[in-house]
């Protein structure tokens, strides 16, 4: 056998890659969204300095290429702070502010999307600006969302590939080691694509059942 | 009661209320009639917060609206019924009416069920309660909206032009609840455009104009022909509407 022959731990190897990809995908997803909600609900409190400083950040983060930003975290912030960040470090950093700031945007128009007549009337029966956002805003406001967050999503696990540039040992990186070693770019690189591909279907497919749950009330002819 | 004073509200350089005045006591049926752009809406959001007075004060049962902590418990005696209806589209009808009160009363789930249904069976809706307001029709949307009000057990019921947006039959199924209503003594301030409605169930007429009340008289006397009607603004207003 030839060094430059497929054997079957590389699929060992492409399982591992894709393993990290995805666990680098979902932490930085659930970070985002926790963190680009949290800062959509500062804003819909209007407190001040906070929610202007979040606009400044979020279009700070939206506004440059992310492998900038992955450079900044990793190469800049040790040699400003004078500490060690690892690669895994640099990349949950850099793709959790990243998916905030356009979840950040999302959810801001989401809430912005729910008219004002049905949080007036539901004002006015007594609830509170917090039960208004639980049980008016944020239900509606999710069935909007889901659409654009489904598409960010699918965008955001391609940006992951980005990751292996500072070394992190992801599916993309892992197709570069097999690239190397078989020198067959047409296979190795299909492979890598076609399973990137299939993650990217199944976002896209969980999104889509999503939104038909959610949008549950309005799902029957004519509307 | 539900009692304003010297109440001013103005967006931008219009002035739409100008100074009113006016008290509606418990039991009593109060109708608001007026010309579009009169203010007679704006009272009513004066009324339930919804709009910030510039001068003057409103108080219900002696609590301020214009006070943060006071107006939560004006709302809880207070409760409005809309123009457009303004349900939650997301909710079905059953809990379109108990969302408040379960929220805001802090009533069980199971007794604001109770009280929902029964509401939606008095307006003819029973079969509906797990209907989206978007598979509703207009009519039944706002009896929706008026259990919704009365879920809260209010004191006063505040109404909005609340047959604007019908069709002559859908504004004759909500007016007959009205009726009803009337008679079982709930206090009602009642904006509308329904003149000849607003006659057989008011026990008093207030007339607006450009931001002034401008009468204030029992039914009986406002249709009078010395009494309202001898008012030339009343009389021209009362004319154009029943010839439309």
């Amino acid at each position: 056998m030839r060094y430059t022959s497929f054997t079957s731990y590389d699929v060992v190897l492409l399982a591992q890659g894709l393993g990290v990809s995805l666990a680098l995908f979902l932490t930085t997803t659930v970070i985002g969204l926790l963190l680009g909600t949290i800062w959509a609900v500062i804003r819909f409190y209007r407190v001040p300095v906070l929610s202007p400083l979040i606009a400044v950040l979020a279009e700070l983060l939206k506004n440059s290429p992310v492998l900038v930003q992955l450079f900044l975290v990793f190469f800049g912030l040790p040699a400003l702070l004078k500490i060690n960040v690892t690669p895994v470090e640099a990349a949950l950093i850099t793709l959790s502010g990243n998916t905030a700031a356009f979840i950040y945007v999302i959810a801001v128009s989401a809430i912005e999307s729910i008219g004002r007549d049905q949080i007036e009337s539901a004002r006015v029966f007594g609830l509170s600006r917090w039960q208004v956002l639980r049980h008016i805003i944020a239900p509606q406001a999710m069935a909007f969302a889901i659409g654009p967050l489904t598409g960010l999503l699918v965008n955001q696990l391609q940006v992951t590939s980005l990751i292996s540039v500072i070394g992190v040992v992801d599916l993309t990186k892992i197709g570069n080691i097999l690239n190397l070693r078989t020198l067959k770019p047409f296979i190795v690189w299909t492979i890598v694509g076609a399973l990137y591909y299939a993650t990217a279907k199944l976002v896209a497919f969980g999104g889509a059942t999503l939104e038909k749950r959610l949008r549950a009330h309005s799902a029957w002819k004519g509307l | 009661m539900i009692r304003a004073r010297g109440v001013r509200k103005s967006f931008g350089s219009a002035a739409v209320l100008d100074g009113i005045d006016l008290d509606v006591h418990g039991s009593e049926v109060v109708s608001i009639l007026g010309s579009s752009g009169s203010g007679k809406s704006t009272l009513i959001r004066c009324m339930n917060g919804l709009e910030k007075l510039d001068a003057g004060s409103i108080t219900i049962d002696d609590f301020d609206v214009s006070l943060p902590k006071d107006l939560a418990e004006a709302r809880k005696r207070s409760a409005t019924v809309f123009q457009l209806f303004n349900l939650y589209p997301h909710m079905t009808a059953l809990q379109n009416v108990t969302l408040a009160p379960i929220q805001v009363l802090k009533r069980s789930r199971a007794e604001a069920e109770a009280t929902a249904r029964s509401l939606l069976d008095s307006v003819g809706l029973g079969a509906r309660a797990d209907a989206y307001p978007a598979q509703l029709s207009g009519g039944q949307r706002q009896r929706v909206g008026i259990c919704r009000a009365l879920a809260m057990n209010p004191r006063y019921l505040l109404l909005d032009e609340i047959t604007s947006a019908l069709d002559p039959e859908m504004t004759a199924e909500v007016l007959s609840i009205l009726a009803q209503l009337a008679k079982t003594g709930t206090t009602m301030v009642f904006v509308t455009h329904e003149i000849e409605f607003a006659r057989t169930i008011s026990s008093r007429i207030v007339f607006l104009d450009k931001g002034q009340l401008v009468v204030d008289l029992p039914t009986e006397e406002f249709f009078a022909a010395e009494g309202g009607m001898a008012r030339p603004r009343i009389s021209q207003f009362l004319s154009k509407m029943r010839k439309d």
